[in-house]
């Protein structure tokens, strides 16, 4: 049995079809991320998953229980932690009476080791948190149960850098422990240190579900090039490299300053720039949209299915200019 | 059970001394110009000078009797009016303002039913119904000893008893203005103009051929003229009074249950 899994799912506020159509299914004892870019209907699918939502058509099953059931809803919550996107607590109240709050109706497995990992300032009111207090707090109520399934919208926002990596230590703990996973991104990065596998969502659809290293080899990188003299561009066609673009000129190759997104071995590209002198150069994640730009064009509804993208890597050359 | 009741009892309790303390001070200032009022103004020429509506909206009956003084402007003016209208106002306040910012995401995740999390919230609402009764009852039976026009003992107390359900009914509006609408400043709006609507049905169309439009509003069944007056307890009034609590809570749980939170 799935921890989660959706059938058909769909969504309809009317004027906008937020999820349509949605079909997968988070195996126990995975990290599941669950991409798109903001807008895409990543929190709709999460908060008709917990029940807060009903769904215009399609099936939803958590651990086991038909979610638009509340009898069977309730006996999933009993084993579900779930963090909102913005969670929001009383203004009022002080974070110790949050956490008691939580631990008389969920109960409190692990809140003090929680605490040590996350400490939000608990004597405080919540009015005078910051936002990553708010986020450190939702972190230790979210998990302080011990549940076998936690559900995460864009955990690592407003976490500082230093956080954010010990919430991913933490993750790839939980998940040694048995701990399954769903958590939505909008960034790749995040995704890939994480997941086992992902799941992208464009306007309301599922695009594809795929092991992370697979999306990964395919996303490729944004390299920015900046060299004292022009190069030549034949020394810049290395396998994997897409919609060259340069700064100035007439084209490629008569500029200093060289865009592209890259595929390939990333030692074959370094080889063949190697005579140039740099100014300056930059390899980065290549951001999200671009993803989507690049492997499944300006519209998710030509997207290729799953089972369509099976090579990586490979050129895809002519896929249009980043 | 109860987990949620507790939490939001708790919260409310600072507040629920704050406005037993306030009711307590009007109370005592209600008493305490009793005497100059009756031994220098002719009360019943006062009374006469006011336009009738006026006397039927405010529940003077008299102004001869520290029991009528008070009914009207203590337990009608304080009472039925001013705490009912809180009442109302102050759980609209609770779910609405929970989905509007976002807090219900979190309750809702946890092991709790919809319908409990609507009953526990409004049984909270027990806390500032009983502070309120809490301390000026004692104020009164004492002030009116105090100023040597003593009143009945069990009629003071009664007529603190018999607004408790009075207030549930006002706040059981309040709760279904708050599950309907998800905005707490709408859901308040709407709580306080439906509660003052009613009253204003109740206390202006009585004695009209539209009298039974009163029918619906709280205040027909909580009438403190006739228990400080006549020594009346209206036990019947009392019941539709819970009757109309409960069914407000269970269209509350009913509609809270179906919708989906934005």
């Amino acid at each position: 049995m799935a921890a989660i899994e959706l059938e058909g799912l769909t969504k309809d506020y009317g004027e906008v079809r937020a999820n349509d159509g949605i079909t997968f299914a988070v195996e126990r004892g995975e990290v599941f991320g669950y991409l798109g870019p903001n807008g895409a209907g990543k929190t709709t699918t999460i908060r008709t998953v917990l029940g807060l939502l009903s769904p215009t058509a399609g099936t939803v099953r958590l651990l086991g229980r038909d979610v638009t059931d509340e009898a069977q809803l309730l006996e999933a919550k009993r084993r579900l932690g779930y963090l909102p996107d913005d969670p929001a607590f009383d203004e009022t109240a002080t974070g110790r009476e949050i956490l008691d709050l939580h631990a008389s109706l969920k109960g409190d497995e692990r809140s003090a080791a929680l605490l040590e990992l996350f400490d939000p300032p608990l004597d405080r009111e919540i009015r005078e948190y910051s936002r990553g207090n708010v986020q450190k707090l939702g972190l230790v109520t979210t998990f302080m149960h011990d549940p076998d399934l936690v559900i995460l919208d864009e955990p690592t926002s407003g976490l500082d850098p230093l956080l954010q990596q010990r919430f991913n230590e933490f993750v790839r703990a939980e998940r040694e422990a048995g701990l399954t996973v769903f958590f939505s991104s909008h960034i790749l990065s995040e995704v890939r240190k994480l997941c086992d596998r992902v799941g992208i969502i464009r306007d309301g659809r599922l695009v594809t579900v795929e092991p992370v290293e697979s999306l990964l080899n395919r996303s490729g990188k944004f390299v920015r090039l900046h060299a004292d003299e022009p190069i030549p561009i034949r020394s810049l066609e290395v396998d994997g490299v897409h919609g060259l673009e340069s700064n100035g000129g007439a084209g490629p190759g008569d500029g200093t300053e060289y865009v592209f997104t890259f595929t390939g071995d990333i030692n074959a590209l370094l080889a063949a720039i190697r005579e140039y002198r740099l100014v300056d150069l930059s390899i980065e994640e290549a951001p999200l949209e671009d993803v989507f730009m690049r492997f499944y064009g300006g519209n998710a509804t030509d997207a290729p299915t799953a089972t369509e993208q099976t090579t990586a890597g490979t050129d895809r050359g002519g896929s249009g200019d980043v | 059970m109860f987990e949620l009741t507790r939490y939001d009892g708790r919260r409310r309790v600072r507040g629920s001394i704050a406005l037993s303390g306030g009711l307590s001070a009007l109370a005592a200032m209600v008493i305490w110009v009793y005497p100059s009022f009756e031994a220098e103004v002719d009360l019943d020429q006062l009374l006469a000078a006011y336009p009738d509506p006026i006397l039927q909206v405010m529940g003077v009956q008299t102004m001869t009797s520290l029991g009528g003084f008070l009914s009207f402007e203590l337990y009608t003016f304080g009472w039925v009016i001013m705490l009912g209208l809180y009442l109302a106002y102050s759980t609209a306040g609770t779910i609405a303002d929970d989905v509007d910012r976002g807090r219900m995401d979190v309750l809702l995740s946890m092991p709790l039913s919809r319908r409990r999390l609507i009953a526990e919230r409004f049984a909270a609402m027990a806390v500032p119904i009983a502070g309120a009764n809490l301390l000026p009852p004692v104020v009164v039976v004492v002030g009116a000893r105090l100023i040597d026009h003593p009143l009945a003992v069990a009629d003071v107390l009664a007529v603190h008893l018999l607004s408790i359900p009075y207030l549930f009914a006002c706040a059981g509006i309040g709760l279904l203005a708050s599950v309907v609408f998800d905005r707490a400043a709408i859901a308040q709006r709407v709580a306080l103009g439906v509660t003052f609507v009613l009253f204003l049905s109740e206390s202006l169309l009585t004695g009209t051929d539209a009298e039974t439009i009163g029918a619906i509003a709280p205040m027909r069944y909580y009438d403190p003229n006739a228990v400080l007056l006549e020594g009346r307890y209206d036990l019947a009034g009392a019941g539709i009074l819970v009757a109309m609590t409960l069914a407000f809570l269970v269209a509350s749980q009913l509609w809270f249950g179906r919708t989906d939170i934005r």
